[in-house]
């Protein structure tokens, strides 16, 4: 800055008016010392809680909720037997803690929606949620037979205890009664006789459907009896 | 776990006269036999009507029974040691394997069964041998 500036700005000639003017800008450039203070970049979040809240459509949903089944097997097999079996009487009949449940070694009679009731002899439950069965042993025609039921199979009508175990058998499976020494042969005269007795109760309050195929059943198997 | 296979030897239910026969092949498969499969059978005992018909019948008796001992003939099996499931969940078994003799045309020789058969049969066709027995399951 060696020229002097004229306080005053020159009127008449064009040469000094120019100087002038670019001394005053260098003046100003040098002398800049305000910093303009550099925004800090907003993070997304913080931008969109700035900005003007617009109407949309988009959903935004939170976090996903926690896992609503601690042990998902156990749930599914509770709500295949609550299908299955809304009364809860399968359940009941064949459950540990019901101190009226059936055991190995009970005389259970099958009713089956297709087909004849079989009986026989329990020898096994095999406990396995909603595939749990039962095997029955008995003798027809002189031939043992054994069949095992899925307890809550439809085709299952239902499952009478024709008769108990006097004494709590102390296997849990009774494999052993396959053997001749304790075979017990055919039960087939048990569960006619009790067959009988449900069909004179329910002869007394009317006589159902079910005492008659029942009976109808029973008779079946007497003529089979007697044809051999 | 008593599979029906070659040389298995089964009993005979029918009258044919036969009592024991041995299974020498598994038709049209090559796997054991179930119930309702049809095999080949030499006959090995024949069954003693004697005291059953009495004295003076041994000669109907010889004629009652159709096949002899050494015989080979076609059998449709009707009980198996093995168990069996069938498509509602439920198992069946036997404690003993049973047959029926036919003939090659799938006609029973004998006249009469003894014994309960599997309701096997029934899906297999076998309705004859069905309508014979005294029982089925």
């Amino acid at each position: 800055m060696a020229p002097t500036t004229h306080s005053l700005r020159p009127l008449s000639c064009w040469k000094p008016i120019f100087r002038h003017t670019r001394l005053q800008k260098t003046a100003t450039r040098s002398l800049t010392t305000q910093i303009t203070q550099i925004k800090p970049k907003r993070t997304f979040e913080e931008s969109r809680a700035i900005a003007p809240k617009r109407r949309s459509n988009f959903k935004i949903l939170g976090p996903p909720p926690a896992l609503k089944f601690k042990e998902p097997i156990k749930d599914v097999t509770a709500a295949q037997i609550a299908i299955l079996d809304p009364t809860n009487a399968r359940s009941n009949l064949f459950s540990k803690t019901n101190p009226e449940a059936a055991h190995v070694g009970d005389i259970l009679l099958v009713r089956l929606k297709t087909g004849d009731p079989f009986a026989g002899v329990c020898i096994n439950i095999r406990r396995r949620g909603i595939d749990t069965g039962i095997l029955l042993r008995n003798e027809l025609t002189r031939i043992g037979v054994e069949m095992w039921f899925k307890i809550y199979s439809p085709n299952v009508e239902g499952i009478e205890v024709v008769q108990r175990k006097e004494k709590r058998a102390r296997r849990a499976r009774l494999t052993y009664m396959r053997k001749p020494k304790h075979d017990m042969g055919s039960v087939q005269n048990i569960v006619l006789a009790y067959q009988r007795s449900r069909g004179a109760l329910r002869g007394n309050g009317g006589a159902g459907t079910l005492g008659k195929d029942e009976l109808k059943g029973g008779k079946r198997k007497i003529k089979g009896k007697g044809k051999k | 776990m008593i599979q029906l296979k070659i040389q298995t030897m089964l009993n005979c239910i029918d009258n044919s006269g036969a009592a024991i026969v041995e299974c020498v092949q598994v038709m049209k498969m090559k796997r054991a036999a179930k119930i309702g499969d049809r095999i080949i059978v030499v006959v090995q005992k024949q069954r003693n009507f004697g005291p059953e018909s009495g004295p003076g019948a041994s000669v109907s008796t010889s004629a009652a029974n159709k096949v002899r001992r050494g015989d080979i003939r076609h059998a449709v099996v009707v009980r198996t040691v093995k168990k069996l499931q069938r498509t509602d969940g439920s198992v069946v078994k036997f404690d003993d394997n049973a047959c029926v003799l036919i003939n090659k045309a799938g006609e029973p020789i004998g006249t009469r069964l003894n014994g309960i058969v599997g309701t096997e049969l029934r899906k297999m066709k076998w309705s004859k041998i069905l309508s014979l027995a005294p029982m089925h399951l």
